[in-house]
């Protein structure tokens, strides 16, 4: 009984720190802080966003073929360093974004995953503003993530990112998800 | 018209700025007008040959995609026989749309209201109760309506909501010498990677239609970030007018290309040279068709009015990683004065190894489509002209945007005399031409006149010979 209790305990507290880590994370994003965020980007991740598909029967599809991003840690890195550029006017000025992280669930039985790995999944909103202007938008999300324990923190080992518009309601994507 | 709505443009205005085109002069207040968009859409998106898709988009019986022309919604799907159909997407008992999901495969459409039932060739198969319903009614004549005019180039799917008119063969003219060596260089031909990006962006259709008819001279401005960090070469992403490149802007029977590469080398828009040998083929290209492919470093260019394709070499996602090539053909769809929904393609040779294949998807989607590290900046440099074009301002102070690179009190240009394929070519890249020809044919078109009156011998070219 008491054993059962600190597992449970246990799992409590590993929720607690993900999602601590996933709220950071949020705030570095947010504050446009990209290299301190990409120093959270594990060397070997696979970071992907698919496409979505609309068909008549299926509420959750994705193209096997089709991404907005499918980066490795260079490309990633690339993506990052782009935005250092005086002539990335995408965001110039920077979008103002809001992101809200919730529904974490976190997983540590899977057998894909190594042992100082978690799998967590989490739904993304994030609020966008842009330019001299009222309007904004949204983007919506599902993450599935893995995450690996570095010190006290955790780094991104994999990231997919699925969207749910399938006809996107914006400029362009300039920022990370 | 609300209030304090400018006035809208009105024809005789229209016509009355024609003229100032021959200056290289175009007014702002073009880029936004409820009149000229309801105009465009009647004069220019129901009489042109519009892309739909690629065949390799459907490849199986029942394959199906939902497509648009302007406002209309179609269903392009291959039947049972193999053929391909755009039909309209609208029951022919009450209208409702028979076709919901964005892609699919079905032998069937079925209307949700009253149950009528389609094949996929379009013919009625189903209406329910007919015989004490409808007793009299022939269900041969109730088929959904197709498209009045389809064709097939390379794959590609072009159609017309025009019963008449010129066929698209003559739409393209001599241009398809140069789309040839985009669709025929690889053996087997291009396909299309995965489903096409779509996004909405509020700028008018016109501005991104300047932009891919020979924009050269904003590359190193509006991408000097790809530059900066190296993901693009000097000769295709830097300054136009400078460089050894062998650069030209061509037009040809109103549509345009331009490309940069080298004289005499073996450029082939980087594609690695196992490709090169063991797909490229010159069966079905001219001699000078494979000299221009074999010298090109990357092609840019559009079909009148709102297609337009990009075949880069020399870009990487990676300064770390090899440079490699890709190429995306995209539509722009008007969605009103300050609105439309882009549509954007990632293709590659056919016959490719599927981890090249795979290479190039990610060389576009790195830099083109929304996440693209070119095409994140254009976008809301469109928006912007947009944005300007809406007040009382362009349109109160006449406001002139100017498009006179090239004519000749402003450039020496010159035509390139021993160019090897159809239409002019101009022997540098610092001009305007392309974006005035594509002016041209839209004036000719709005004023309910052929667009051929427009696409003969450039203007300047006219003052001078």
């Amino acid at each position: 009984m008491l054993a059962e209790r600190e597992e449970q305990l246990e799992a409590l507290l590993v929720e607690r720190e993900v999602e601590q880590f996933l709220y950071y994370e949020a705030e570095l994003l947010d504050n446009r802080e990209l290299h301190e965020w990409f120093d959270h980007v594990a060397d070997d991740i696979n970071y992907r966003m698919p496409r979505r598909l609309m068909r008549e029967n299926t509420a959750s599809v994705f193209s096997e073929r089709g991404y907005y991003f499918n980066e490795d840690y260079g490309s990633l890195k690339a993506r990052v360093e782009r935005f250092d550029s005086e002539y990335a006017w995408a965001e110039r000025p920077p979008t103002r974004t809001r992101r809200y992280v919730t529904n974490v669930r976190v997983t540590r039985d899977d057998e894909a995953l190594a042992e100082d790995e978690l799998f967590v999944e989490a739904n993304l909103l994030v609020y966008l503003s842009r330019g001299d202007s009222e309007k904004h938008t949204f983007f919506s999300a599902r993450r599935e993530d893995v995450l690996r324990r570095r010190g006290d923190t955790f780094e991104i080992a994999d990231r997919e990112i699925r969207l749910d518009q399938t006809v996107l309601s914006t400029d362009n994507i300039s920022i990370f998800l | 018209m609300a209030a304090g709505d400018k006035p809208s443009v009105t024809e005789q205005a229209l016509q009355d700025a024609r003229d100032s085109l021959d200056e290289g002069f175009f007014p702002l207040e073009f880029f936004h007008d409820e009149n000229l968009h309801d105009l465009e859409m009647e004069r220019i998106f129901g009489q042109a040959w519009v892309f739909i898709g690629h065949e390799s988009e459907i490849p199986e019986p029942g394959d199906y995609a939902r497509r648009y022309i302007g406002d209309d919604a179609f269903i392009f799907v291959r039947d049972e026989s193999g053929e391909v159909n755009l039909l309209f997407d609208s029951c022919r008992h009450r209208g409702a749309q028979v076709c919901r999901a964005e892609q699919g495969n079905t032998s069937h459409f079925r209307c949700p209201y009253h149950g009528w039932t389609y094949k996929n060739d379009g013919d009625a198969a189903g209406i329910p109760q007919k015989s004490k319903a409808f007793k009299n009614l022939d269900r041969e004549e109730y088929g959904l309506a197709h498209v009045p005019r389809l064709e097939t180039y390379e794959g590609l799917v072009f159609a017309s909501l025009a019963e008449e008119g010129p066929s698209f063969e003559e739409w393209l003219g001599d241009f398809k010498w140069y789309f040839d060596v985009h669709m025929k260089l690889p053996e087997g031909g291009m396909e299309v990677i995965g489903e096409p990006h779509r996004w909405v962006i509020d700028a008018n259709w016109k501005t991104i239609a300047d932009n891919f008819n020979g924009d050269s001279y904003h590359t190193a401005w509006a991408h000097g970030s790809v530059l900066d960090l190296e993901l693009g070469g000097e000769e295709t992403v830097g300054h136009a007018g400078t460089g050894d490149s062998l650069d030209r802007h061509i037009h040809c029977d109103g549509h345009t290309t331009s490309m940069r590469g080298f004289e005499d080398e073996d450029v082939f828009l980087t594609y690695p040279e196992g490709v090169v040998e063991d797909l490229f083929t010159k069966e079905d290209l001219s001699d000078a068709q494979w000299k221009l492919a074999r010298q090109a470093l990357s092609f840019t260019g559009a079909i009148f009015p709102n297609f337009g394709f990009l075949h880069f070499g020399d870009t990487t996602d990676d300064p770390e990683k090899d440079v490699a090539p890709f190429f995306t053909i995209r539509k722009w769809r008007p969605l009103g004065p300050d609105k439309m929904e882009l549509w954007s393609w990632g293709l590659a040779p056919k016959n490719a190894p599927e981890e090249f294949k795979e290479r190039m998807y990610k060389m576009y989607t790195s830099n083109f489509g929304p996440t693209g590290n070119f095409e994140q900046d254009d976008v809301p440099i469109w928006k912007g002209i947009t944005e300007s074009a809406n007040g009382q301002f362009a349109s109160s102070q006449n406001l002139q945007l100017n498009y006179q690179m090239g004519l000749e009190w402003m450039s020496e240009m010159e035509l390139d005399d021993e160019w090897l394929g159809p239409g002019f070519a101009y022997s540098e890249n610092l001009e305007e031409g392309g974006m005035r020809l594509f002016h041209e044919q839209w004036y000719e078109m709005l004023a309910g006149n052929d667009r051929t009156d427009a696409t003969g011998t450039p203007m300047n070219v006219q003052e001078d010979q």
